[in-house]
């Protein structure tokens, strides 16, 4: 069992988790999270993981961390993974623990691993400007064998090491590249549209096998999902499952929890998109521990650690063939004006069946909003149990045009 | 899903949240406290939704939900800080909400609450209630209405509903008197506010005619159900059948005693029509001014034009129309009806065809419209009232000061003006207005301010507004852009070539900042301060942007009203008597300032201040240029001081300001 476990990054449902299942722990965080901290007794080294120097780097780390005997390393937010990467080569004598963390930052490095191992990805690519993304949207034509007044191939730009949908953008023509792209994007990974029902996986890992797999149905990405999947992926499981462990496989993975986002399509075609090794967004694994009545956040730190028993394990993660029969799905709420001054709750949410609860705010007075990053910070989670996948699909989609601020 | 299904689903969800709430450690307790409240909120704008909150209660309590809030201890709660927070939305609004539940619980000895006695709490939800009666009414103030949305009102409009259950009114008699007193006084056009409360008394509470106290409340529903000695236990009906019994002293008696009880209040009973129109067929001349209450004057007036009044009164009057015999009433007293261009344009609105769509919007407005009653019949009827009492016309629940400001002026100084744009407005459902050589027609241009109208105003109003608004909107369109508030062009053009060309405002566009407020300040009391302006008085009410202030004097928005005379008060003090559309007479404008509506020397309808105080709120008004330049300098610096103390402390906080001088 781990002395302690470091966990890297900041989350007050994680540290809650940990209290409760009465588990070691010492928190690394910013400095601005020390006040805190203190007042609600909870161990805690500061730290600036965005500062890599003599005096800030990995084996500093590791000596503060000696005297709360740390001994794993649990990454919560997606710039702390090359952190615990580092850790953990440490703590299990094994360099490539950073390399494999490397794996996760880099999208352009992680597709080439997939393509090496087998996987099916789109073509993807290094830009380094505008001109570079031009040449390969020409290159995709050629292959797709556009013929002259046809569309272009749709192409996406990703940062190499940004969580989630930062600085996503999707370019369907020339006009486009030109529109959308900004000089601060690059370099960065383009490639090649791919298209069917994306959908993610949490694979929570032990011993390099996966001991608990779940699958979150993307209805829009960036906006909604539901879990447990619904039917037609869930006839799939089997097929996903194979691919998920394949994955795992290829990237070395022993300990810990990864989420990749998969497309299925029509003809039952799986294509991997990209994995993370972090806390997803979208708050999955809220959803998660509701659907499968298990705590998913305390299952995510404790798989980080080498020495948890079998017996710990089965505790900790649902059976490998569970399948709930009530579906739990949520919609994050953007507002779609520059300037809100109300929050209004439409009459027919609070007589829906499926509605569960939410967390939305009235704006401060009439607030304006800041440009958005990503997708933008949502101003809150609606959330949805029922027992229909179909009836959850439609409410998500139906909801994600709702204007709840006006 | 159905009623019931709905409650027991929110029922549940309540349990289940207030469950994860109690379960969750310290780290997690407020994203947890988050959901739960967002239920709260859901729950709490119906009457099904408090009885569950008011339930569960003892548990939400327990749980912790007042924990570390300024809500914890709830011997400190103060109930005049009550009306603020519930105006503050959710989630402050929310959980005063449930802080009340809690002490209405312990009222009620279904909950032990340390350091509070059941006595206590009770007290508490008395005074809660007693210092929020406009929730008790469901009428909110103008402040209300700017920062409250629909949920929120209908929340605490629900909350108000289920203390009043528990509420004992023996407590609050004074206080009702005393509002009904304040809205009275003010002669407003539409009385259904008066009447609802009216109403809501004669239900709820049993009055002892021998208290003096509840003597007044009698007095004001005597106003409406009882108004003279014959009239008990008949309505309008019967009574107008009680009518051809009496001899005429008795009508003369009948006559005196129901147009005394109208003038006290200002409110026409049903019993009034039957009685009016009952003289009139019958002949009694000599009866009729004495019906309506006139004054000497009036009755002069009346003599002459006997005729013609008598037909109107045939035309337009109905039991379910009555209350514009006040109107009429005082239309001949004031003259107005003495001028040609009015009665030719009352006559010929006698025989308009309204469209149909007017007509829809007029019948939407009338509280109980009955078949009898034709929409011209009230829209001639409304006309009446607003010629009669041009101070009492009010805006509703709009944004509207500005198309009620002008309505209520060209009443006084247009009329004839006023209504044959009644005349156009009502037939064709559209109106147009001249703007700097431009036509501006109501049926091409885009959406005003309104975006959906209350149509809790007289039939005038609705005919009119909706396109005033729009024109208005139009006309401010046009003269944006130019580097000053368009104001300057707009009131002009909206309201008659008799608003002064002058514009000062203190806030410049240009620098977006207050510019020379010292100068604006002067240049005001050059144009209405009897002292430095040559002893002048005011000839037309002039157009003035104010800022609203909140009770603690923090910027809230701005309005419109019309300063109409600088004078001295029966104590010796200058004051503003000004007319604001929002027919409001208990406003808190913060700094001790506090507009009178009765008592001051005000005229029926009008608002007052001492004139400093109303000119620490003034931005905008207009003045004549060649007049007030020189006289600005005869304006004291130590009065120009006292002035801007109390704007820069105020709304002032929310601007920058600049003391660089400017050219006026």
């Amino acid at each position: 069992m781990a002395k302690c476990y470091a966990l890297l990054g900041w989350s007050l449902p994680v540290i809650e988790s940990m209290q409760k299942l009465g588990k070691p722990y010492v928190v690394v965080s910013f400095p601005d999270f020390q006040a805190y901290a203190e007042e609600n007794n909870i161990p805690f080294v500061p730290y600036k993981f965005n500062e890599w120097s003599d005096t800030s780097n990995s084996l500093d780390l590791l000596e503060k961390l000696r005297t709360f005997d740390a001994d794993v390393a649990v990454p919560l937010f997606e710039e702390t993974v090359e952190w615990a990467g580092a850790l953990n080569s440490i703590f299990r004598d094994d360099p490539r623990v950073l390399n494999r963390a490397f794996l996760f930052r880099n999208k352009a490095m992680m597709k080439r691993k997939a393509l090496i191992g087998g996987l099916r990805v789109g073509l993807f690519e290094e830009v380094y400007n505008k001109e570079g993304v031009k040449k390969f949207m020409d290159r995709l034509n050629e292959a797709n064998l556009q013929i002259d007044g046809e569309e272009d191939s749709w192409v996406h730009i990703k940062p190499f090491a940004s969580a989630g949908t930062v600085g996503h953008r999707l370019l369907k023509s020339k006009e486009d590249i030109d529109r959308k792209c900004e000089d601060g994007d690059f370099p960065c990974l383009a490639e090649s549209h791919l298209p069917g029902t994306e959908f993610s996986c949490e694979a929570f890992i032990h011993g390099g096998k996966i001991r608990f797999l779940n699958i979150t149905e993307y209805v829009k990405l960036g906006y909604s999902n539901f879990i447990p999947e619904g039917h037609r992926l869930n006839s799939k499981r089997d097929r996903i499952m194979n691919e998920m462990q394949k994955l795992v496989n290829i990237f070395g993975i022993q300990y810990g929890m990864i989420h990749p986002e998969w497309f299925l399509t029509e003809n039952d075609e799986l294509s991997f998109g990209e994995v993370a090794c972090r806390i997803p967004g979208g708050h999955i694994l809220e959803l998660a521990s509701k659907a499968y009545d298990f705590d998913a956040l305390g299952a995510f730190v404790c798989c980080h650690d080498p020495n948890l028993t079998e017996e710990e394990l089965n505790e900790l993660l649902p059976p490998l063939d569970a399948r709930p029969s009530e579906f739990y799905g949520n919609v994050m709420i953007y507002p779609r004006k520059n300037q809100i001054s109300q929050l209004v709750i439409p009459e027919e949410l609070k007589e829906e069946p499926y509605f569960l609860d939410h967390t939305l705010v009235p704006p401060l007075t009439t607030q304006k909003l800041d440009t958005r990053e990503g997708f933008g910070n949502h101003f809150g989670t609606v959330n949805f149990k029922g027992e229909d996948p179909d009836r959850m699909r439609e409410l998500l989609l139906h909801y994600e045009n709702v204007d709840f601020y006006q | 899903m159905d009623n019931q299904a709905i409650a027991e689903k929110h029922q549940q969800m309540l349990e289940e949240l207030l469950n994860e709430y109690t379960k969750a450690t310290v780290l997690t307790k407020p994203e947890k406290a988050q959901k739960l409240m967002g239920q709260v909120d859901l729950m709490a704008d119906s009457k099904e939704g408090l009885e569950m909150l008011f339930e569960q209660i003892p548990n939400l309590t327990e749980a912790g939900i007042f924990k570390g809030s300024p809500w914890e201890d709830a011997s400190k709660l103060v109930p005049t800080l009550v009306n603020g927070t519930l105006k503050s939305g959710h989630p402050n609004s929310t959980i005063e909400i449930l802080s009340e539940l809690r002490l209405l619980s312990v009222a009620k000895g279904k909950f032990d609450l340390e350091g509070l006695t059941q006595e206590e709490a009770a007290n508490y939800i008395q005074e809660v209630v007693v210092s929020n009666l406009e929730f008790v009414f469901n009428e909110p103030q103008e402040e209300t209405r700017l920062v409250m949305s629909k949920h929120e009102l209908s929340k605490v409009h629900s909350l108000f509903k289920f203390l009043s259950s528990y509420t004992d009114y023996e407590q609050v008699k004074a206080k009702i008197a005393e509002e009904l007193y304040l809205i009275c006084e003010q002669r407003p056009v539409v009385t259904e506010k008066q009447r609802k409360i009216i109403a809501w008394v004669k239900e709820k509470i049993e009055l002892n005619p021998e208290d003096p106290e509840d003597q007044k409340l009698l007095s004001f529903q005597r106003s409406i159900y009882r108004p003279t000695k014959r009239s008990v236990g008949h309505d309008f009906r019967s009574y107008r059948q009680l009518l051809s019994t009496l001899s005429e002293d008795e009508l003369k008696e009948e006559s005196g005693e129901i147009s005394e009880m109208m003038l006290k209040h200002g409110l026409v009973s049903q019993f009034q029509a039957s009685l009016l129109l009952h003289l009139v067929e019958h002949k009694h001349l000599n009866l009729v001014p004495v019906c309506l209450g006139l004054n000497p004057t009036g009755v002069a007036r009346f003599n002459e034009m006997s005729t013609y009044v008598m037909q109107l009164i045939t035309e337009v009057i109905d039991p379910f129309n009555a209350q514009c015999i006040y109107g009429l009433g005082k239309m001949l007293e004031n003259g107005i009806l003495s001028r040609e261009a009015v009665r030719s344009g009352l006559s010929n609105l006698l025989s308009i065809r309204i469209h149909p769509e007017v007509e829809k919007r007029i019948l939407k407005s009338t509280r109980t419209p009955h078949e009898k009653v034709s929409p011209k019949q009230y829209l001639i009827g409304a006309v009446f009232r607003i010629l009669g009492q041009p101070l009492g016309v009010g805006q509703g629940n709009n944004p509207t000061c500005q198309s009620a400001r002008g309505i209520s002026m060209w009443s006084q100084h247009a009329p004839a003006k006023l209504i044959h744009m009644i005349q156009t407005a009502a037939v064709y459902d559209d109106l147009t207005f001249r703007f700097e050589g431009r036509e501006i027609k109501y049926s091409t241009t885009p959406q005003g301010l309104v975006q959906v109208l209350d149509h809790n105003l007289d039939a005038v109003s609705v005919t009119l507004v909706p396109m005033l608004d729009r024109v208005y909107n139009e006309m401010m369109r046009l003269a944006s852009g130019r580097g000053e508030d368009p104001h300057k062009w707009v009131n002009p053009a909206l309201y008659g070539q008799w608003i002064q060309m002058g514009f000062a405002s203190a806030y410049d566009y240009m620098s977006d900042a207050i510019i020379d407020f010292d100068g604006f300040v002067k240049v005001f009391y050059a144009m209405c301060h009897p002292d430095y302006n040559g002893g002048n008085r005011l000839v037309y009410p002039n157009p003035v942007g104010i800022f609203i202030t909140s009770a603690k004097a923090e910027m809230l928005g701005f309005h419109a009203v019309s300063l109409l005379r600088v004078d001295v008060d029966p104590k010796g003090e200058l004051r503003a008597y000004f007319l604001n559309p929002n027919n409001e007479g208990r406003q808190d404008w913060g700094q001790g300032i506090k507009p009178s509506v009765v008592g001051k020397g005000e005229v029926y309808g009008e608002s007052s201040l001492p004139l400093h105080q109303f000119a620490a709120r003034v931005y905008a008004f207009h003045y004549n240029t060649l007049e007030a330049t020189d006289k600005m300098n005869n304006v004291p610096e130590e009065k120009v001081q006292r002035v801007r103390e109390l704007a820069k402390e105020s709304w002032g906080k929310s601007y920058n300001w600049l003391d660089i001088r400017k050219k006026w």
